[in-house]
């Protein structure tokens, strides 16, 4: 048998379930919550925007590029210093067998500096920058496309065709009205070549290749912004993430080089690391950083990041023989992934000789 | 407020990929290869006619002194692809980098009377950059060999970032007759054997001759009295003269101070044998060592605050190194077998010895604290250790074994490699190589 107290628990918790269902133990007023529209825009939308928010390059007046003066002569072997004049030595009297001949002092030799640079390698002539157009050259009109025995010159731009050439006759007012002849049209006949001209023949004008495009411009300052354009950006932002778009589309991450991959690499470049372990530069540990494009080929040149274990001479042989490894080993440019070419565009090499010194 | 933390999210989102990368790919290299450096030296042009053959021969020298290094192998000529005949030609690096050429050296010969100019230049053929400016050199014609070696000696030193040891010269000790009957007298020579001229002749016994720092002076025991004694000899006029020394029966081993002035030497009492050191202007001498046993060959450190010598104190003979002005010694030398002659590197880092052990001499090297210890040669006998100028190479001496052995002398480099005899007309012992000719 049931208490009482049992029929009021339940009574009561039912009243309390129920009062919550309803709605009164919740606070129905929302919570302050602010929509904003979020257009989905199409990539033609998308592209038009970015065309109009992305800062042209000046056209209107292009710099003149200093174009050096390149010298293919090589420069002359100027002397610094005039050869010195060296007395000769002593004449050497052959060597006698018991008699200890004076021994010959060796001509004194005089480094002096050849000249002030070496012959360079000629630049290759600096290409003049074609200045960007600003619209394509109209192209001319191609030549009569009718064929006749006689090549006839294009008709004046107000006469008709017709197949005999005659001049336009105009009123004269002041004549005599017997005398005035009437008015006629300006004919010509059609304009007309002796053969078909080709525009192989005769470029039509057209752009044969396009401009480089110039280096990317400078980021532009940040303008102050309004609440449109924080739409606008936050409208082209999720264009890009629903669309897929990577920041830099052109650099694949791709997931982190293998151990085999980062092996290959490394035997890749050791291979040509010559340690020579009688050397002070033995015993220098040195770190070198550099890039590479996505073909494997170095990009810029290689620095020394740290060193340890020598004075500064050892130093620069132990990073000029990391660096030759690297610029030989590579030149060809190192076998890596491409898609995974943000995993291994920059570089950072310890060479660390302490296995290889005499022991 | 909430578009920027859509702006946030949206970049946190596309930078993912980015960030994924949080720096550049590390790696550490720990093995390279040991092999020669190839380089090519096309023909030195010859300016004019009669610079044709001194051009020829300059060229080959060079070519021979670094080959000779062992650190340095030539390409021929005739797998060259740019025929690289001006001076002044601009260089076709791609040409060079097709046959695996990384240093080129280029050079112009022009011969005017007795009067030779010898110009070159060194390019690093990977980089496609010069190094270093060019350099000119001027003799005389008979004095080609030596502008041929400065030349080696620059692109060695550019290369190797070390100096170079290619223009020195080595005075020994000129050995011919039977092995009981021999005749020693003192020579000099190149570094490579050529040039040997003797400076004595071989009416008395000559040994140990130790060239002074700047190369114009030889000391060298001498038996012309019938007891070993220290005679100074100048180079340039061959004039020599007994050294006074501390009273004993013998003075022997005597070595230059750094900077000339004073000579360290051992002299011999009833049978015990102490290191002192003189003044070769006044003759005064100080004891170095005191202790009742054989203390001899005594070598100073680069900085001249140290002395390094053999002695048999301990029972065997091993190394020790005590102050330059004498006080307690300390043994460096702890392995199997007798340690003797030692000589301390130019470079300040090493200590060269002979070791007898096992009935076979080596020549050795150890760094100063006596850690490191390395054999570089073996052989019937192996000694008189010297070390070149840059501190790279060790010439000594090699004796064969028999009643016909003869004498000659070898260099090693301190790795152990490129072990090689010297090219000489007769038997050498004792040398002792001298410093780069300014």
């Amino acid at each position: 048998m049931r208490s009482y107290g049992t029929y009021i628990s339940g009574i009561g918790h039912v009243g309390l379930v129920g009062w919550l269902i309803l709605g009164w133990g919740f606070n129905a007023e929302p919570l302050p919550f602010e929509v904003s529209e979020v257009s989905v825009v199409s990539s033609e939308e998308f592209a038009a925007i970015v065309a109009a928010t992305t800062p042209q390059p000046d056209v209107a007046e292009p710099t003149a590029p200093v174009v050096p003066v390149i010298d293919d002569t090589p420069p002359p072997a100027r002397l610094d210093t005039p050869p010195a004049a060296v007395e000769p030595p002593p004449a050497v009297p052959a060597p006698d067998q018991e008699t200890p001949p004076p021994a010959p002092p060796e001509p004194p030799t005089s480094p002096a500096d050849v000249a002030d640079t070496a012959p360079v390698e000629p630049t290759p002539p600096a290409v003049e920058p074609t200045p960007a157009l600003t619209q394509s050259t109209r192209p001319r009109p191609r030549p009569a496309p009718r064929i006749a025995p006689e090549a006839v010159a294009p008709p004046p731009p107000d006469a008709d065709i017709a197949d005999v050439l005659q001049d336009a006759v105009v009123p004269d007012e002041s004549a005599v009205a017997d005398m005035v002849e009437p008015a006629q049209e300006a004919t010509a006949p059609e304009e007309a070549a002796t053969e078909i001209v080709t525009e192989a023949e005769e470029p039509s004008g057209a752009v044969a290749s396009s401009v480089r495009p110039a280096a990317r411009p400078n980021r532009p300052a940040p303008a102050q912004q309004t609440a449109q354009e924080d739409d606008n950006a936050v409208a082209e932002a999720l264009a890009a993430a629903l669309a897929g778009e990577a920041v830099e589309p052109d650099l694949p991450a791709g997931p982190p080089l293998t151990g085999s991959e980062r092996e290959g690499f490394r035997v890749a470049v050791n291979r040509c690391w010559n340690v020579d372990p009688g050397s002070q530069a033995a015993r220098v540990t040195v770190t070198v950083a550099f890039e590479l494009d996505q073909s494997g080929r170095v990009q810029g040149d290689v620095r020394q990041v740290a060193a340890t274990g020598g004075d500064a001479s050892a130093t620069g042989i132990a990073f000029q023989a990391a660096r030759r490894a690297i610029l030989r080993c590579g030149a060809s440019g190192y076998d890596l992934p491409v898609d995974k070419y943000d995993q291994w565009r920059a570089v950072e090499i310890t060479f660390d000789p302490s296995g290889m010194r005499m022991r | 407020m909430l578009k920027r933390f859509l702006m946030a999210l949206v970049a946190l989102v596309l930078a993912g990929p980015v960030m994924a990368q949080s720096g550049p790919l590390r790696l550490t290299i720990t093995d390279g290869v040991i092999e020669p450096l190839p380089f090519a030296v096309p023909g030195f042009q010859a300016e004019n006619t009669e610079a044709a053959q001194v051009a020829s021969d300059i060229t080959r020298l060079v070519a021979a002194d670094l080959s000779g290094t062992g650190l340095f192998r030539e390409i021929p000529a005739s797998v060259f692809i740019s025929a690289h005949s001006s001076f002044t030609q601009t260089v076709a690096y791609a040409d060079w980098r097709a046959i695996n050429a990384q240093a080129l050296i280029t050079g112009a010969v022009m011969v005017a009377g007795n009067q030779l100019v010898v110009k070159f230049r060194l390019y690093d053929v990977f980089s496609g950059s010069e190094m270093g400016g060019g350099l000119q050199f001027a003799g005389t014609v008979d004095g080609w060999r030596r502008m041929a070696h400065k030349v080696a000696d620059a692109a060695y030193s550019r290369i190797t970032g070390e100096g170079g040891y290619f223009d020195s010269r080595v005075v020994f000790v000129s050995e011919t007759g039977p092995k009981n009957e021999r005749q020693k007298r003192l020579a000099i020579m190149d570094y490579d054997g050529a040039n040997v001229q003797f400076l004595t002749d071989s009416t008395a016994l000559v040994l140990a001759p130790r060239f002074s720092p700047t190369g114009d002076r030889v000391l060298y025991t001498s038996f012309v009295s019938g007891f070993p004694r220290i005679n100074l000899l100048d180079v340039a006029t061959v004039g020599t003269r007994q050294l006074q020394t501390a009273d004993g029966e013998m003075a022997f081993s005597p070595r230059f101070s750094r900077d000339g002035s004073q000579v360290i030497y051992s002299v011999s009492n009833g049978g015990n044998t102490d290191i002192y050191r003189g003044d070769i202007a006044s003759g005064a001498s100080t004891r170095l060592t005191s202790a009742p046993s054989i203390e001899t060959a005594p070598s100073l450190s680069p900085d001249g605050t140290q002395i390094v010598f053999e002695s048999d104190r301990s029972g065997t003979q091993q190394l020790y190194i005590m102050s330059a002005n004498g006080g307690d010694a300390r043994r460096i030398s702890f392995g199997d077998g007798r340690y003797g002659t030692p000589v301390w590197s130019p470079r300040g880092d090493l200590v060269a010895f002979t070791k007898q052990n096992a009935g076979r001499f080596h020549i050795g090297v150890m760094r100063t604290d006596g850690s490191e210890e390395r054999l570089l040669t073996a052989s019937f006998l192996d000694e008189s250790p010297t070390w070149s100028p840059n501190g790279r190479v060790i010439m000594f001496m090699r004796e064969t074994q028999g009643a016909g052995g003869t004498s000659s002398l070898y260099s090693v480099d301190i790795s152990g490699r490129n072990l090689k005899p010297v090219t000489l007309p007769n038997g050498a012992s004792d040398p002792s190589w001298g410093p780069l000719q300014p």
